[in-house]
């Protein structure tokens, strides 16, 4: 298995490593391989932190260790501790265009090795600190050519052989992990995929290919329309949300007061939905989806409609459950800007194609560049 | 591959603060539909003067109605119907419970869409809300067949205390059926305009304001095969005529729930996962 990145169609390059998963001991071998331009015009990088810790010994690179880079295109080590390691790979050309390619690999206690699963599936990494784990997820769309709503069309079509279905790859070989405590971002245009990669992580739309493993609680932002009734109350809308978001009847009475002192609208609470502004529902959306700790909150364009002001009280929110480390954020959004003063990791999506992981500057830089 | 979703929730030994929050899967299906049923309640009585007294009003006068165009036609033809204003509502309200549950359970999961693409909620709470929300309607109805029945000195009997049973083997019939509509009107649409017209003529075959008797031998054989007449049947035998039922209603009630529930939970499951690429 290989990480695939391209570069705008000039070049790109993969990380090969020698096993996803080794003993104590084994050895780790990283390769890079490039194509679209003669390897030697590229000189490389090659990094590894253990759990994403950067402590002294926990991690290691070549540019630290000999102080530049390398004209090597691969890389062996010997892990000392177990753990999961996160490998790093960045390709730069005779142009200083730069490119990073982030893998993972599991390093077990030899006694952990876990004997062969069914399917290929990959084992699940030890510990917890993963909470979203998303191993070669594609999405196949059979779109009919055409669409049918009615029986009668349908039945003409099937009569007339005429059935006929075209495959869309929405999604293409997906790999990331997100940790806990961590704010990941998903970037990408209209249509890249993004709302498609969100649907799975929240449990609503199954991969056609791969396997995505979600631990913990999700808690989406639920927009206008969905969990929401225009008739009903302000207070009323509160608790329907919070059922359906599977919350507690005794804890959305024990924070009712919270949830509506966040969203600052307590001269509004039994007024009709139907007459609040949608930046007001939005607001009503936020405090309930953020009034306990999820393990996943989601985050999605739902949140733009607010004013500026509570765009930042949220972005606060935010912040703050990042910062307790027990919650992690997965914000959508095609404004760079959010992701850029939110996220620490970004995933960027084009086309259904994983185009680039890695440190928000990194991507949201390659990203940008994309648009000039 | 599945999307596999470990919930948290399961891991109580590391109950923190923010586990509290929430409820395990099972608590939670039975919060959600309960908030809905209760949405649907506020939202059905709304800004209307009478609130719940429509849902006593509605059955009485629907039955006003009919009793005064059909009582002449019907009541001298048999008199083994007894009083026939209230062979009419107990017919009445039986058929409009079914009638509600289906309608409303059918459009149920399409009517959801933009929340069951947002958040991952068992999808049969839809169309199981639905039809406990007609039940509870029907409980309501029973205050107008309690006005029928002291207004014409029916007192009831001890049979009367078996109503529960057809009203409940009734509820698990409207599930499976709803659980087969919703999942149909996820992929063709058609069918909840030609659901309205099966459930006219469906309406019309149950002997609601007529008696069986008038009816020829090789329809009386039919109406076998018609669930509601065996419902309706059952609620008469208890409520109007005190006697048990025989055991052809019995059997005809618990069969027809039986298979409904099985057919349709085994529809509903077999598709589900397909409603997201439709809604």
């Amino acid at each position: 298995m290989t990480e695939r990145l391209t570069n705008s169609g000039k070049w790109g390059a993969y990380l090969e490593v020698s096993a996803e998963e080794l003993c104590l001991g084994d050895e780790l071998t990283m390769t890079a391989i490039v194509f679209g331009a003669p390897i030697e015009s590229f000189t490389f990088n090659f990094g590894w932190s253990r759990n994403n810790s950067w402590d002294e010994g926990e991690w290691e690179t070549t540019f630290a260790r000999a102080g530049a880079r390398t004209r090597q295109s691969s890389y062996t080590f010997t892990p000392r501790k177990p753990g999961r390691y996160t490998l790093y790979l960045d390709v730069v050309d005779e142009n200083e265009l730069q490119m990073t390619i982030q893998r993972y690999v599991t390093v077990l206690q030899p006694n952990l090795m876990p004997t062969a699963q069914e399917g290929g599936e990959l084992p699940t990494v030890p510990g917890d600190d993963v909470v979203v784990s998303v191993r070669d997820v594609s999405m196949v769309f059979n779109m009919a050519s055409e669409q049918f709503n009615s029986l009668k069309e349908y039945a003409i079509a099937l009569a007339r052989g005429e059935l006929r279905f075209k495959e869309f790859r929405a999604l293409n070989h997906i790999n990331f992990d997100v940790r806990r405590g961590e704010a990941f971002g998903l970037v990408g245009t209209n249509g890249s995929g993004k709302s498609t990669m969100l649907k799975i992580i929240a449990g609503v739309l199954d991969a056609s290919e791969g396997s995505c493993k979600v631990h913990g609680t999700i808690a989406p932002l639920i927009e206008l329309g969905a969990g929401f009734d225009m008739e009903l109350t302000a207070a009323e809308n509160i608790y329907l949300n919070g059922s359906l978001l599977g919350y507690r009847k005794e804890f959305i009475d024990e924070h009712f007061d919270d949830i509506v002192a966040f969203a600052e609208l307590e001269e509004f609470m039994d007024m009709p939905l139907k007459n609040y502004s949608s930046g007001m529902v939005a607001r009503i959306a936020f405090a309930v989806a953020t009034v306990t700790e999820p393990d996943i909150l989601i985050v999605d364009e739902t949140l733009s409609v607010g004013d500026f002001l509570f765009q930042r009280k949220c972005e606060r929110r935010i912040q703050e459950l990042v910062e307790s480390k027990n919650v992690t954020v997965l914000l959508v959004s095609h404004s760079i800007e959010l992701v850029e003063r939110i996220c620490q990791r970004v995933l960027w999506i084009e086309k259904g194609e994983q185009r680039m992981l890695g440190p928000v500057d990194r991507v949201c830089e390659a990203y940008n560049s994309l648009s000039n | 591959m599945a999307t596999d979703i470990v919930q948290a929730e399961k891991d109580a030994a590391t109950a923190t603060n923010a586990s509290d929050a929430w409820y395990p899967t099972r608590q939670r299906d039975a919060y959600i539909i309960k908030e809905l049923v209760s949405r649907d309640f506020k939202l059905k009585y709304r800004r209307s003067v009478l609130g719940v007294a429509w849902s006593v009003l509605n059955p009485l006068l629907m039955m006003a109605v009919m009793a005064a165009v059909f009582s002449q036609l019907m009541a001298q033809r048999d008199p083994s119907i007894g009083n026939y204003p209230l062979y009419l509502i107990l017919g009445n309200t039986a058929f409009t419970l079914m009638n509600d549950a289906t309608a409303q359970g059918m459009c149920s999961i399409v009517d959801a869409s933009s929340l069951l693409k947002k958040v991952r909620i068992n999808r049969f709470v839809f169309p199981v809300q639905k039809v406990l929300f007609a039940m509870l309607n029907y409980l309501f109805s029973l205050v107008a067949v309690a006005i029928v029945m002291l207004c014409f000195h029916e007192i009831p009997t001890y049979h009367a205390l078996l109503l529960p049973v057809p009203v409940l083997l009734l509820g698990v019939f409207c599930v499976g059926l709803a659980l087969m509509l919703s999942t149909a009107a996820v992929f063709f649409r058609d069918i909840i305009h030609l659901w309205s017209v099966v459930t006219i003529a469906w309406m019309y075959l149950t002997p609601l304001f007529y008696s069986i008797s008038i009816l020829p031998d090789w329809m009386v054989r039919l109406e076998l095969f018609n669930p509601m007449y065996h419902y309706v049947t059952f609620i008469r035998d208890v409520m109007l005529w005190h006697q048990f039922p025989t055991l052809t209603t019995v059997a005809g009630c618990s069969v027809s729930a039986i298979i409904a529930l099985l057919l349709g939970v085994l529809v509903f499951k077999k598709n589900q996962r397909k409603f997201i690429l439709f809604i």
